[in-house]
């Protein structure tokens, strides 16, 4: 875990936590109890618009994504973060986006592969193109995601600590040296 | 001029999607309305399902229905012309058939309440005892009738004869364990029906297959069913043939009214779309002093399931590689209560582990250099066939692989190379896979009256790199740039294609991509010469030559008028369809050299170098085709030394139904890896010259890498996979 960031990047705070509290009030006790109104109005901000959604508490932030706002960049390879796939931004930091429950992830910054590019394409984007980073391109969305966290957490120095820290995301169809070598070209792009 | 647009390293045309996350997978289909739907799948293994309860699911908050065999209705089992090899369909009946098989089907209006209501099914089961561990039920091997590669019992020459002939023969046993896909997206269907109309999004490597099992287990006329597939995430064989997720997600949303999306869970996976099956093989191989092969004798015993028979694990390598006079090569069957089989990358790849596995064993025994004996058993020709290959440069590849790897170097002795405290291993093989032979595909090319062409094909992205080479193969026949030609694929509504397998795309898509762009450019240079102000007018076709766009007189290259031009003045669109053609078998080889590094505390082995040289024909799109070839090493990587799904031998279920107790290659596994490709033309490919590859670099990989542990270690492990276990037990007994 990078040294560096600031710590409100990583440690919930009393706030939050007591945020997250109230909206699991709404959760019965015993799910054999849950009924269809058991939903939380929740506020989630994804590349920089907030999106209003009305949702049961135990929704992940994958699906929220995926199957509420139809962000369909981030994929679901596993959903029990294992591989990676689902990786998005939150305040920053690279995490597995189906190992949270979207009503932990109110009033952060979430950002999906479909917020990297501007206008053209972020230069981990670039790079992954330029370099073949992928073949069928399902992992890809989150292997850009954890390139971009990889070089911003200033572990991308060498070959060896590049495949370590994207060693998170699997790659089926087996692109891993072009992924090294875009992470490299990238990194040097973005020092 | 432009330089063609065949062989460049051209960047994919999908590229920009898929770096974006604006690649729409099955899943990802914005269809509205759409629910969700979970499968409940059997705890058992064998037996039957005695009760149910579904009151709790079925009043659960969201749910649209709950169907078990009860209540589901009635579907026709599809058959082998849609490439369900499965010969049941699940939540039909009562029988329990494997461990995973679907007992019903939750519909809900989120994912949340299907998942939630599919818990509270309760399931009663009448359990048999099953037999699922193929050690244990060897004695019930048999001979299945011809199957997938044909015969299952094949026999050249006169292998007692061969192996009298010898001087030296060597026996070894091995075994290779169950394995799984996991492509990364599992597979999903979008179910939407219109009255009796049905459109699929599918994950699936064969739209055309799909579409067959929908119209069968319906009962469908062929207009009424559509597949879509723009893009698939994967799939090595998982998604080839079709499997029972995609005809209940048709059928269910047909009973709620709704459309309905069934994602299978990764659990899913394990059960629900084959598996490289189990397998024990016995080989003996007989040489002279020298190292020609003068028999060989290989019997490979695999796992089949209880309802069908099929054998995916072809012994191709062992009777059409090497030159050898007398070989006899058997496979056989064993029933068991496991799921069926499938195709898995590379099918060749565990029958090709033990041949190469076996000659290494040969090299020492007889005392000739591993590279020096397969090429003393070079052959021209294909084997089994009798037919001589087109081309085939597989000396040159063992030759350049040896010289980039440093094969010289290399001290023959096991257990004679050392880098302070690790054991450093050098291994090599050859790499060989059939590659097309299968039916062939059609495709329309479409020149507008902008002068540029679309080609649609009803063929899929796999990851391959086919939207890209498609459009470079129909740039080269017309004489467009790449980026005047766009590619569609993915759709039932274009012509059809085989499926994205057995390294057949090349020959069947491109060779289809090839006539019906020959056909067009003939009519764009008919349309040029009788154009009576045109520059052209007059010149016979066959002095018309055609490149970057442009239509000119073969020997006066400035005397030219553009693809625009000439279909403008036209006045209508150019529009060509191909007719599928059969393509035939082809044989893409190579030579692969590993370097492993062995902990001799742990017992673990890295992979420290991976050298490829391949032949894969005529390189359409360097880029592309460097990527196969990682991919396949990669795949080499985790099949050897970490790949091994286990099964519970007493309940009969998957234990590891997961990415962290099934373990593919990580990054950190995978070294750098060396491709190099001989990039020669095969006379007899249909499709510019090149052949089918991508099944070809992950064989030899395999073997490569357990020849480099033995070498490393003096210890030759035969049972895969190469697992920090066995080589300390190794290294323990050797002490």
């Amino acid at each position: 875990m990078p040294e560096e960031e600031p710590p409100s990047a990583f440690t919930p705070t009393r706030r939050t936590v007591l945020k997250a509290g109230a909206a699991a009030t709404a959760i019965p006790l015993w799910p054999r109890e849950a009924s269809a109104d058991s939903t939380v109005p929740m506020s989630l901000r994804v590349n920089g618009k907030v999106y209003e959604q009305v949702l049961e508490p135990r929704v992940t932030l994958l699906d929220a994504l995926r199957e509420r706002i139809g962000l369909t960049g981030t994929k679901k390879g596993c959903d029990r973060g294992e591989c990676g796939a689902c990786t998005v931004h939150v305040d920053g930091r690279r995490i597995k986006s189906c190992l949270t429950l979207a009503v932990m992830q109110q009033n952060r910054e979430i950002t999906t592969v479909e917020g990297l590019a501007g206008g053209e394409l972020h230069p981990v984007q670039a790079a992954f193109l330029r370099r073949d980073g992928f073949q069928c391109g399902f992992c890809t969305p989150g292997q850009v995601m954890s390139a971009v966290a990889c070089v911003a957490e200033g572990h991308a120095g060498s070959d060896d600590e590049i495949r370590e820290w994207m060693s998170g995301n699997l790659c089926r169809c087996g692109c891993y040296p072009n992924i090294v070598a875009a992470v490299r070209d990238a990194a040097e792009e973005l020092s | 001029m432009s330089p063609s647009p065949i062989g460049r390293p051209l960047t994919r045309v999908d590229g920009v999607a898929k770096v974006t996350g604006a690649a729409r997978y099955a899943a990802d289909a914005d269809v509205a309305g759409v629910t969700h739907a979970v499968l409940v799948t059997s705890t058992i293994a064998r037996g039957r399902v005695s009760a149910l309860e579904t009151a709790a699911a079925r009043s659960a908050p969201g749910v649209l229905g709950v169907f078990t065999h009860l209540t589901m209705p009635r579907l026709t089992v599809p058959g082998p012309t849609a490439a369900y090899f499965k010969r049941f369909l699940p939540v039909q009946d009562d029988v329990v058939r494997h461990a995973g098989q679907p007992v019903a089907v939750v519909v809900a209006e989120t994912l949340e309440q299907a998942r939630y209501a599919a818990t509270l099914l309760r399931v009663s089961y009448e359990a048999e005892v099953p037999r699922v561990v193929l050690a244990d039920s060897m004695a019930d091997a048999y001979v299945p009738p011809p199957g997938n590669d044909g015969p299952n019992d094949y026999l050249r020459g006169d292998v007692a004869a061969g192996f009298a002939a010898a001087d030296v023969v060597v026996e070894t046993t091995c075994t290779t364990p169950l394995q799984h896909h996991n492509a990364l997206e599992p597979s999903a269907t979008v179910a939407e029906w219109t009255g009796d109309r049905l459109t699929v999004h599918e994950s699936t490597q064969g739209i055309g297959n799909s579409q067959n099992a929908l119209m069968q287990a319906f009962g469908l006329p062929r207009e009424n069913v559509r597949v879509v597939t723009p893009f698939v995430g994967g799939g090595f064989g998982a998604k080839g043939p079709v499997w029972p997720h995609t005809v209940l997600a048709a059928a269910v949303a047909r009973q709620v009214g709704r459309p309905v999306k069934l994602v299978l869970t990764r659990a899913d996976t394990y059960t629900s779309n084959g598996h490289r099956a189990e397998t024990h093989q016995v080989l003996r191989v007989g040489a002279t002093r020298d190292g020609g092969l003068t028999a060989i004798e290989h019997v490979v015993t695999q796992q089949v399931s209880r309802t069908e028979e099929a054998l995916f694990n072809s012994s191709e390598p062992t009777r059409m590689l090497y030159a050898c006079p007398n070989v006899r090569s058997t496979q056989r069957a064993v029933r068991l209560d496991l799921p069926t089989g499938s195709f898995v990358r590379s099918p060749e790849a565990a029958t090709s582990h033990a041949l190469e596995s076996a000659l290494d064993e040969l090299s020492h025994a007889l005392g000739v250099d591993p590279v020096e004996l397969r090429l003393r058993n070079w052959s021209d020709t294909n084997q089994e066939t009798g037919v001589r290959h087109g081309s085939n440069h597989l000396r040159e590849c063992y030759e350049e692989g040896a010289r980039r790897f440093g094969w010289s170097n290399r001290d023959p002795r096991p257990g004679s190379m050392r880098d302070g405290g690790e054991l450093v291993g050098l291994g090599m093989a050859t790499a060989a896979h059939t590659a097309g032979g299968r039916p062939g595909s059609g495709a329309t090319v479409t020149i507008g009256l902008d002068g540029t062409a679309t080609i649609r094909s009803g063929t899929q992205e796999i990851g391959t790199g086919t939207s890209t080479v498609m459009a470079q193969v129909g740039a080269e026949v017309l004489g467009l740039p790449a980026h005047h030609v766009v590619f569609a694929l993915g759709d039932t509504d274009y012509p059809p294609a085989f499926a994205s397998a057995a390294s057949a795309t090349v020959p069947s898509v491109g060779s289809g991509v090839v006539r019906a762009a020959t056909a067009a450019r003939e009519q764009v240079v008919a349309a040029a010469v009788a154009d009576v102000g045109g520059p052209l007018h007059g010149v016979p076709p066959d002095r018309v030559g055609t490149a970057d766009g442009y239509l000119f007189v073969a020997d006066q290259p400035r005397r030219r008028v553009s693809y625009r031009d000439v279909v403008r003045r036209r006045g209508t669109p150019v529009e060509v369809t191909s007719n599928p053609v059969p393509v035939p078998l082809g044989y893409s080889v190579g030579a692969v050299f590993v370097e492993v590094r062995v902990d001799p505390v742990t017992g673990r082995v890295r992979v420290r170098r991976v050298v490829g040289v391949f032949d894969p024909g005529r390189v359409l799109n360097r880029q592309t085709v460097r990527s196969q070839a990682i991919g396949g090493a990669v795949w080499g990587i985790g099949f050897t030394l970490t790949e091994h799904t286990l099964v519970d031998p007493h309940l009969g279920r998957v234990v590891t139904p997961n990415l962290s107790g099934y373990l593919v290659p990580v990054n950190a596994d995978v070294p750098d890896i060396d491709v190099g490709f001989v990039d020669r033309p095969d006379p007899a490919s249909p499709a510019l010259g090149a052949r089918g590859f991508g099944e070809t670099p992950m064989t030899g990989v395999t073997a490569a890498i357990g020849n480099a542990v033995h070498h490393a270690i003096g210890h030759r492990i035969r049972d895969l996979p190469i697992t920090q276990d066995k080589v300390i037990a190794a290294l323990s007994a050797q002490n």
